[in-house]
């Protein structure tokens, strides 16, 4: 496989990551999580030729690619942080120190791997 | 006897209660397909519980609360304003950079390229009369290079002055609808689902064309703000928006000849221009007020074509003046090519010519040094071409390069909004499937999932900034 091509394995995967990304769910975030990992893993493998045209075009979208997916990630975070935060706020009010208060789940027992 | 009254009360009131979260559910399977329209939900709360103070508990139904999460709205229309932001851009810069062309075979590229190249062969016959006639010819034609590109930037303007005018006025009907609605609502229809997927779809488009700021009153009205400060709507009144163009007094402008700035005014009369940055309206006034002034310029600025006009033709006449048309005695001095209106910075490109009284005969061959060069005029302007001394470039570069610059500027700025329009393409899908998630949701389920979504997006952070290293660390082992 040549560089242009390991790249665009990795830019497939990374668009794959975006497209789980524009339909954000917990299940969804693992899966990308999966994509990210894997693309991690076959540029950390990259043996590059400088001055390869064509793997210098395909690293570009790959670029372009990843801050996508790292746009969609940021903004998806943010909606739910934010969310957290106004729903602390309108339930618990604010701390001593102006910070919107944390959600309590009162009564529910959470169990995470 | 009292008690058992109090619980045959308490019984009523839960089977009405009941009662009304069934046409809840009714309500949203009959519209399950309107545009616009969210779930709604009925919330119960229980009553206290004491028997002995005849309180006897049961639930009653709350407020009819639509489930559509407010916040979950917000998101999408910042995702609508950011995305009209987006494509605006893209419309408006694809025909801007039309206007550039940057292969050399037409335009000014092509003109300046011709007018160098007759300035080589008159170095190369400078007496001969068919290549000064050349000189005269090609320069005609790159003074009329440079008007066309003026005239074709100032209607491009005028386009975009319109486009905001446009914009503004289907701000305002969107508004006045929403006003409108607002009237129903104040009349005693604050519950009604089928209103309130009207107003949501109206500010769904609303939120395109600029940044609007939407909260929902208990009254059932909808009270709107620009910029999340210009009051647009409060209750049944409409504040209208206008767009003029203005010369600003405030600094008095340094060019007072150059064309207007778009603004736009909140109902008051204050300038809102510099806070309006968002949607369509915001990428008009983007283009309209930074990216054409930099070229036709405005009350701070000539303009880079006007600039590149001035100083290329400043630049030929400088040099021909300063040789001879004939050694004399006595010796006859040559004459100035270009001619345009000095008074004004800003209009330099669009008046640019060539001094029709201007004839071959005229135009000075000799350098009188010293040293003495026969033929150093149409030398030293053919070295414009390819300039090795500062008197010769335009910021430090030639006028080649410098209107490579310009149109480099249209074209980096339409692949970034191009690239932006993508990405907030996939935001925007994102924000309305997040939307489409809450809807209905009840708060005990979405703690659940805000507990899971915290997770996954840690175990996703950490692959985001290696990939951010590992990425940008391709491109340059590949330069």
């Amino acid at each position: 496989m040549s560089i242009a091509q390991q790249l665009a394995e990795v830019r497939r995967q990374l668009d794959g990551a975006c497209d789980r990304l524009t339909a954000p769910s917990p299940a969804s975030l693992d899966a990308c999580a999966h994509d990210l990992e894997s693309a991690i893993g076959q540029l950390s493998a990259f043996r590059p030729n400088p001055g390869d045209a064509q793997a210098l075009e395909q690293a570009w979208h790959v670029q372009r690619s990843f801050l996508r997916a790292r746009k969609l990630m940021e903004s998806a975070a943010e909606f739910h942080e934010n969310w957290a935060r106004v729903r602390g706020a309108i339930s618990g009010g604010y701390t001593a120190t102006g910070e919107a208060a944390s959600i309590v789940h009162q009564g529910r027992i959470c169990l995470q791997a | 006897m009292s008690n058992l009254l109090a619980s045959l009360l308490s019984s009523a009131g839960t089977l009405e209660a009941y009662g009304q979260v069934l046409e809840t559910a009714q309500n949203n399977v009959a519209n399950a397909n309107t545009p616009g329209y969210a779930k709604q939900r009925m919330d119960l709360y229980a009553l206290p519980f004491d028997p002995s103070g005849g309180a006897t508990g049961g639930v009653r139904a709350g407020k009819l609360e639509t489930a559509r999460n407010e916040y979950a709205e917000a998101a999408v229309w910042q995702q609508n304003t950011a995305m009209g932001y987006q494509e605006q851009l893209v419309n408006s810069l694809t025909p801007l950079q039309s206007r550039f062309d940057i292969t050399g075979n037409q335009g000014l590229p092509y003109a300046l390229n011709k007018l160098f190249q007759s300035f080589s062969a008159w170095a190369t016959t400078p007496n001969s009369e068919a290549t000064k006639q050349t000189v005269l010819n090609q320069a005609q034609a790159l003074a009329e290079s440079f008007r066309q590109t003026s005239v074709a930037l100032g209607a491009q303007a005028t386009d975009a002055e319109n486009e905001i005018h446009q914009t503004v006025d289907t701000i305002n009907q969107l508004v006045g609808k929403l006003a409108n609605y607002n009237q129903i609502a104040l009349q005693g229809n604050k519950d009604d689902a089928g209103l309130s997927s009207q107003m949501h779809a109206t500010l769904d488009e609303l939120s395109q064309y600029a940044d609007v700021h939407a909260h929902f009153e208990t009254d059932g009205t909808v009270s709107i703000t620009l910029n999340g400060q210009t009051p647009l709507l409060l209750e049944a009144k409409q504040y209208q928006i206008t767009a003029n163009l203005a010369m600003p007094q405030d600094p008095p402008p340094t060019y007072p000849s150059a064309p207007a700035s778009m603004h736009v005014y909140g109902s008051d009369g204050s300038d809102i221009t510099g806070k309006t940055t968002g949607g369509q309206l915001g990428a008009l006034l983007q283009v309209r007020n930074q990216t054409l002034a930099s070229f036709i310029g405005d009350a701070t600025q000539p303009g880079d074509l006007n600039r590149m006009a001035r100083q290329f033709a400043d630049r030929v006449n400088q040099v021909l003046t300063s040789g001879n048309v004939s050694d004399g005695p006595p010796a006859v001095s040559g004459v100035p090519l270009f001619t345009y209106d000095a008074t004004n910075d800003a209009g330099v490109a669009q008046t640019l010519a060539v001094d029709p009284s201007v004839t071959t005969s005229q135009l000075a061959t000799i350098d009188p040094g010293p040293p003495y060069v026969s033929n150093g005029i149409p030398l030293a302007l053919s070295q414009m071409a390819t300039p090795l001394q500062d008197a010769d470039k335009i910021d430090g570069v030639s006028y080649s390069q410098f209107y490579g610059q310009l149109a480099g500027r249209v074209g980096t700025a339409l692949n970034d909004a191009t690239d932006g329009q993508q990405v907030q393409q996939s935001l925007l899908a994102q924000a309305k499937d997040l939307r489409q998630q809450y809807s209905g949701v009840s708060l005990d389920e979405e703690a659940t999932i805000l507990i899971q979504f915290q997770r996954a997006y840690q175990a996703n952070s950490r692959f985001i900034t290696v990939l951010d290293q590992l990425t940008q660390s391709a491109i340059d082992l590949l330069k």
